[in-house]
């Protein structure tokens, strides 16, 4: 873990891990969670093995979906543990995403109250790719600059 | 971010040279010496000291001199004035969580 650039979440859902498990694994499932209302999810790929699909596209007004993820799975272990990456995408080819290439890490355990639902989600370096900018800013530093744009010319 | 306008400007200002943020990048993984930081970049000392001045006048680096070492310091809390996409990272997957867990414990869900 690099505070920097990595984040971990934990939390305790109420909820038996089998039930966790088939939220995630089921694509009927997975789209009714994985993006925030009111936008639609489409889940297109779900080939849960090492090396398989996970792509998933994203609509406002549940007629034209755009792409949102196109990952690939690098571990799969029934009930435990899901781990993909966004930095090569579904067809294995190296991808630079936006905004940020990503390692996610799901592990369930049980507990208790539910499931233990573990989260540890690894970062590229964000500012690596300002270099491939044509201005030197890489998405984040896009918002700034507009921001900052219309700031100052609101100024003169 | 409206709320600090003028030093947002020095930021952006300050960021809006590959060398100075190549220089934010690496003190990201921990305060380093002038002399050690000057040896990763191909130019003169006076010159990668003007960067260093820019970057500590617009307040994302401070630096402390013990003896004859002047150690540089990243500044984070102004480098989060613009570089926070750590934190929206953060909120989508715990919203994402939230969500999870609204479906699971749905009763509609668990009948099954």
């Amino acid at each position: 873990m690099n505070p920097d650039l990595d984040l971990a979440l934990e939390r305790i859902i109420h909820a038996p891990r089998a039930t966790v498990w088939r939220a995630w694994t089921d694509p009927s499932r997975l789209e009714q969670w994985w993006v925030p209302a009111p936008s639609r999810c489409r889940v297109d790929r779900l080939d849960l093995r090492p090396g398989g699909a996970f792509v998933t596209r994203l609509s406002d007004d549940g007629a034209e979906f755009v792409p949102h993820l196109d990952a690939c799975f690098l571990a799969v272990d029934e009930l435990e543990r899901i781990v993909f990456t966004n930095a090569i995408d579904s067809t294995w080819r190296p991808a630079s995403p936006a905004p940020v290439a990503m390692t996610a890490t799901i592990t369930l355990n049980d507990h208790p109250d539910g499931t233990d639902y573990r989260i540890v989600v690894r970062h590229g370096d964000p500012e690596a790719r300002a270099h491939h900018e044509k201005l030197g800013f890489a998405d984040g530093w896009g918002t700034v600059t507009a921001q900052l744009a219309a700031r100052t010319e609101g100024r003169q | 971010m409206a709320q600090y306008p003028a030093q947002l400007d020095g930021v952006f200002v300050a960021l809006a040279d590959p060398t100075r943020r190549a220089v934010v990048r690496r003190l990201g993984h921990g305060p380093t010496s002038v002399g050690d930081l000057a040896r990763e970049f191909p130019m003169t000392l006076p010159s990668f000291m003007k960067h260093v001045r820019t970057l500590e006048s617009n307040g994302l680096i401070r630096t402390v001199k013990s003896g004859r070492v002047r150690t540089c310091v990243l500044n984070r809390e102004r480098l989060a004035l613009v570089d926070d996409w750590l934190a929206e990272q953060r909120r989508i997957w715990n919203e994402r969580t939230d969500r999870l867990e609204q479906f699971v414990t749905d009763p509609e869900e668990n009948r099954q």
